[in-house]
């Protein structure tokens, strides 16, 4: 696979593990660097969306014409500035991306399906005005009932978001359509002779209520079109080359005609992979030959932006009295929001992923219901499911007498474990992670009153996929790494980090900067913990190239045979019959004769990086319930996580606790709170309540490095694992403290006392 | 003497709509572009597909983005599974 | 509706603007005077990425109005390095790596700076109690507090 060489070498590296400072840092402590809303561009006019009121409605019509003639409103478009796209599932099935579905979530055509959801748009020369028009554009609605939790959605009497939805994956095919867009079942063994043989079995039920992935930056973005033309977009986005995709194919425009920089971004955690204001920035653009920046108000951003799924699931698990675990059953109810595509499939694939268990089956369903369409957010799917298992594994364990961890760790996955969707992991570095925690002092230490400590694990695939990158030697020796991953939690330094260490030289003289659409290649998103991987796999090619090249070059200078050239701590030497002939020559010498060589030296590498191995995380909580107001405060934190290796470990560690963080809020505050209405009450910071600074003690981030062979430097996918555990681990921790298991989440103080309220169960 | 063929199986569903219901198949190949034309001789646009579809394959267990060249070795097991999308 | 003209001090320099009446001072900050240090993250003080100070105060600039600057003197992010100089509050962030998308940064730091000021040697509770008015969701704030821990002890000069 590739040359391992740097790996096999096996002395110890230079300057990855080591923390310099990232490269791009400066204009980020000092209000320079500039994020998607922080564009501006002369003759620039303000966009504002019309969102719908009601939560699922027909749209009678649409009047703009007062809009339109209101002074200083350039344009006003509907759907009908819109191509209409064909109905059809294209590209991945599991996050099915159908041109159809996509039209319509930017802008509504037949129906509106949340409250939230776009019906119309204005481009106008301020905001003041662009929000005037918008109160004059008249549209005539027909309400009609909603739905919007997942249970409810699934009943045969539900009211239907599409009067045409069959069930995929069915046989044979319903006769009636239902919310419900897709079916999975993924089976393992025979599960009836599996619980048959077991000595406990513990079955319970789950509910969870959606939440949003809560980046800081609202999306925004900048589009300056030539009138019905070619055209420039500046969007923070975790995929500009996925803007660019989509905002063409939107458009019906080729999508060499659209040219997307990419800004400065403020957070994603998979809820930027997708388009919203893009298109519509670009339609408005288009039609009035002027520049349009959109912002999205954070109201917006909860209404209309896909946060994950909530969920409804019964996870059964069965044992032997000496902890094998024997058989396991689970059903995973998936809200998928107003179009198909939750991330169900992989709940269904990661929930039991870290163990072996011969007996499995996990049932999978993907249900339309009126609230924005969900949209990944970190290791999309996992948590939730995560969330069932590992609180059923925490029951199973404490009902057999055993400890939580040992438990996991003699049914771990191995490599070699059947997984339930088929293939055999290949990679042992789950039991690292809980093994990690059982030799942790904290594991063993006192716990005060109203005090409780739990565990839990989780699993996430990664990625790798297509990324590019080039390298340029700059006149005076030193380099300039481009790749076209957006930049959303340091990747540029591990970039310089991973360049600086193949070329031999120093971190400092290396640029790492992140290319446009026209200036680089295709490079898939940033997301899918795949950025240090498949982009850093790139990287080193493309250096790796630039060796050869710069040893060519040596050669010439020499006037030797270039295969008596090699390169070693960032030098050109001579070697073999020449060895010791040559003073070496640095980078800087070597640019300086690049004319007279050939010209300007570089490389470009794209890859499509297989081999990305999975992740595992293994976490420790906990907490103390306060009894008469139901909160929990959480004492101790700890994340293990096989981490590959930590290129720059205080970007790793940073990963680590920022998922943990999100988990913790997850699971004790965070919710989405919809009135009877349909409508969301707490589309604001100050009701939707993520963790601030005073909620949370240190999160300590032990980074166990088990290197993938795969990677030059033993790389693998980080920014995702860590959310996984984080919620059952909170679950846990809770029942220990008070013997009540809650199993809805989130466990926000009103529950908690209910649960006190209530009698103890097992 | 014949190599032994790779176990190919198709998860989820994937290509349900090419196969009939069928998610499993013995095919000799040498790389993931001799399995993907089995496939499509046995299930005529199923290959094409899978290629469009960019589906993840499992290769023993080492997980690609799909590509031609990925070596397959006699009586390997190779599952294509929906791509995986993360966050 | 005629604008306002309003005569203020930001970051030590005299600026004059117009404004309308409803304009945020965080807007104006932002699309009159071109100073987009300071973020929009809500828009109704909650999650302190607009953070700035007025007459030596911490506030969030969405909470207040355009004309309400008039004659007073602000300081946002562009105006915490001297010159060329990193405020150690800015380095020890970037040493510590308290920053990934770092676009809660400039509230963080503007924050920071001002508890520091009134409280050059807090506990880790007090730093954590002070910055809870400001979001971050990228970082789990560890990294954070530790960078303005380190920075309180190099002002004070141990």
């Amino acid at each position: 696979m590739g040359d391992n060489a740097i790996m096999r070498e096996q002395k110890l590296f230079k300057v990855v593990g080591t923390r310099p400072v990232r490269p791009d840092g400066t204009p980020k402590v000092t209000g320079l660097a500039q994020f998607g809303a922080d564009f501006a561009l002369p003759g620039m006019l303000w966009g504002d969306i019309l969102r719908s009121p009601h939560a699922h409605a027909r749209i009678r019509s649409i009047n703009t014409a007062k809009a339109r003639a209101l002074p200083g409103v350039k344009a006003v478009i509907t759907s009908a500035d819109f191509p209409e796209q064909k109905f059809e599932y294209v590209g991945p099935e599991r996050v099915a991306v159908n041109y159809w579905h996509m039209t319509r979530n930017v802008m509504a055509r037949e129906k509106v399906l949340y409250e939230g959801h776009a019906v119309a748009a204005v481009a106008a020369v301020s905001k003041a005005v662009a929000a005037e028009a918008l109160r004059l554009i008249e549209v005539d609605y027909e309400v009609l009932p909603h739905v919007i939790d997942v249970d409810e959605a699934m009943r045969p009497d539900a009211p239907l978001l599409f009067e045409n939805m069959i069930t995929r994956g069915i046989e044979p095919a319903p006769t009636k359509p239902s919310n419900i867009s897709k079916r999975i079942e993924l089976k393992l063994g025979d599960i009836e002779a599996g619980f048959a043989a077991a000595d406990e079995i513990v079955e319970l039920n789950f509910k969870t209520a959606p939440v949003h992935q809560g980046y800081i930056e609202p999306h925004a973005c900048l589009a300056r079109f030539e009138t019905g033309g070619q055209g420039e977009i500046w969007a923070s986005s975790q995929g500009h080359f996925v803007v660019r995709a989509y905002t063409a194919k939107l458009l019906n425009m080729n999508i060499g005609d659209v040219l997307v920089h990419p800004a400065e971004i403020g957070g994603g955690f998979g809820g930027k992979t997708v388009i919203y204001v893009e298109p519509v920035a670009a339609a408005l653009s288009r039609k009035t030959g002027h520049p349009v920046k959109i912002m999205m108000s954070r109201e917006d951003v909860f209404k209309a932006t896909g946060p994950t799924s909530g969920a409804s699931m019964t996870v059964k698990i069965g044992v032997k009295k000496d902890g094998r675990i024997v058989a396991a059953d689970g059903l995973f109810k998936y809200q998928a929001g107003a179009f198909p595509g939750s991330p169900v499939m992989n709940g269904v694939m990661c929930g039991f992923a870290p163990y072996n268990i011969p007996n499995v089956r996990s049932v999978g369903y993907d249900v339309v219901c009126n609230r924005p369409k969900s949209a990944a957010y970190r290791a999309p799917g996992s948590p939730i499911s995560a969330f069932a298992v590992e609180s059923v594994m925490d029951a199973v364990a404490a009902r057999i007498g055993m400890d939580p961890l040992k438990f996991r760790l003699m049914n771990a996955a191995k490599v070699g474990t059947p997984t339930t969707w088929g293939p055999k992991h290949a990679y042992d570095s789950y039991a690292y992670t809980v093994q990690a925690l059982l030799d942790h002092p904290a594991y063993s230490a006192k716990l005060g009153k109203n005090q409780g400590r739990g565990v839990a694990s989780g699993f996430w695939f990664n990625n790798g996929g297509e990324s590019s990158a080039t390298v340029h030697i700059n006149e005076d020796g030193t380099v300039v790494i481009a790749t076209g991953s957006m930049d959303i939690g340091g990747s540029r330094a591990s970039m310089a980090i991973m360049a600086a260490e193949t070329l031999g030289i120093d971190y400092t003289s290396v640029r790492s900067i992140v290319a446009d659409t026209g200036s680089i290649g295709y490079t898939h998103v940033t997301g899918g913990s795949r950025v240090t991987y498949a982009t850093g796999t790139a990287v080193v090619e493309a250096c790796k190239k630039v060796i050869g090249e710069l040893c060519a070059r040596a050669a010439m200078i020499w006037d030797v045979d270039k295969g008596d050239v090699i390169w070693e701590d960032g030098c050109a030497m001579p070697a073999g019959k020449i060895s010791g002939k040559f003073e070496p020559l640095s980078l800087k010498a070597i640019a300086a004769k690049r004319a007279v060589t050939g010209g300007p030296i570089g490389a470009e590498a794209s890859v499509n990086a297989g081999g990305f191995a999975p992740g595992f995380a293994s976490e420790l909580c906990e907490v103390e319930v306060d009894p008469e107001t139901g909160a929990v405060k959480i004492l101790r934190f700890i994340v293990a996580q096989d981490v590959g290796r930590a290129i720059h470990p205080s970007y790793v560690e940073g990963q680590m606790q920022g998922g943990a963080v999100q988990g913790i809020g997850w699971a004790l505050n965070e919710e989405y709170i919809y009135g009877p209405d349909g409508k969301l009450q707490n589309a604001g910071f100050l009701d939707y309540r993520i963790p601030v600074a005073s909620d949370l003690p240190m999160i300590e981030a032990l980074m166990v490095e088990v290197p993938n062979p795969n990677h030059p430097f033993g790389a693998k996918g980080v920014g995702e694992v860590n959310i996984v555990p984080a919620m059952a681990a909170v679950a846990n921790a809770i029942n220990h403290a008070i013997g009540r298991r809650l199993t809805e989440l989130p466990m926000s103080p009103p529950k908690i006392l209910d649960a006190l309220n209530s009698p103890r169960r097992g | 003497m014949a190599a032994a063929p790779a176990r190919v199986v198709l998860i989820g569903g994937l290509g349900s709509y090419y196969t009939g219901g069928v998610s499993e198949f013995e095919i000799e190949a040498k790389t993931l572009h001799d399995v993907i034309r089995g496939l499509d001789e046995r299930c005529p646009g199923l290959g094409e597909y899978l290629v469009e579809e960019e589906s993840t394959v499992a290769i023993d267990g080492e997980i690609h983005q799909i590509g031609y060249h990925h070596p397959v070795r006699p009586g390997c097991e190779i599952f294509f599974i929906p791509s995986i999308e993360g966050g | 509706m005629a604008k306002h003209h309003v005569t203020t001090t930001v970051n030590g320099n005299g600026v004059e603007f117009l404004c309308e009446t409803q304009q945020t001072l965080l807007e104006v900050l932002r699309d009159e005077l071109h100073l987009t240090g300071t973020k929009e993250g809500c828009g109704t003080g909650d999650c302190g990425a607009c953070s700035i100070t007025i007459d030596g105060r911490l506030v969030c600039s969405c909470l207040m109005l355009g004309v309400e600057a008039q004659g007073k003197s602000i300081q946002t992010i562009e105006g915490m390095a001297t010159g060329e100089k990193l405020h150690p509050l800015q380095r020890k962030f970037l040493e510590h790596a308290a920053l990934q998308c770092g676009v809660c940064t400039p509230g963080f730091l503007m924050a920071a700076q001002s508890l520091l000021e009134r409280n050059p040697d807090p506990t880790e509770e007090e730093v954590r109690f002070w910055l809870a008015g400001n979001l971050c969701r990228c970082t789990g704030y560890n990294k954070i507090i530790d960078a303005v821990l380190d920075a309180a002890r190099e002002i004070r000069g141990n």
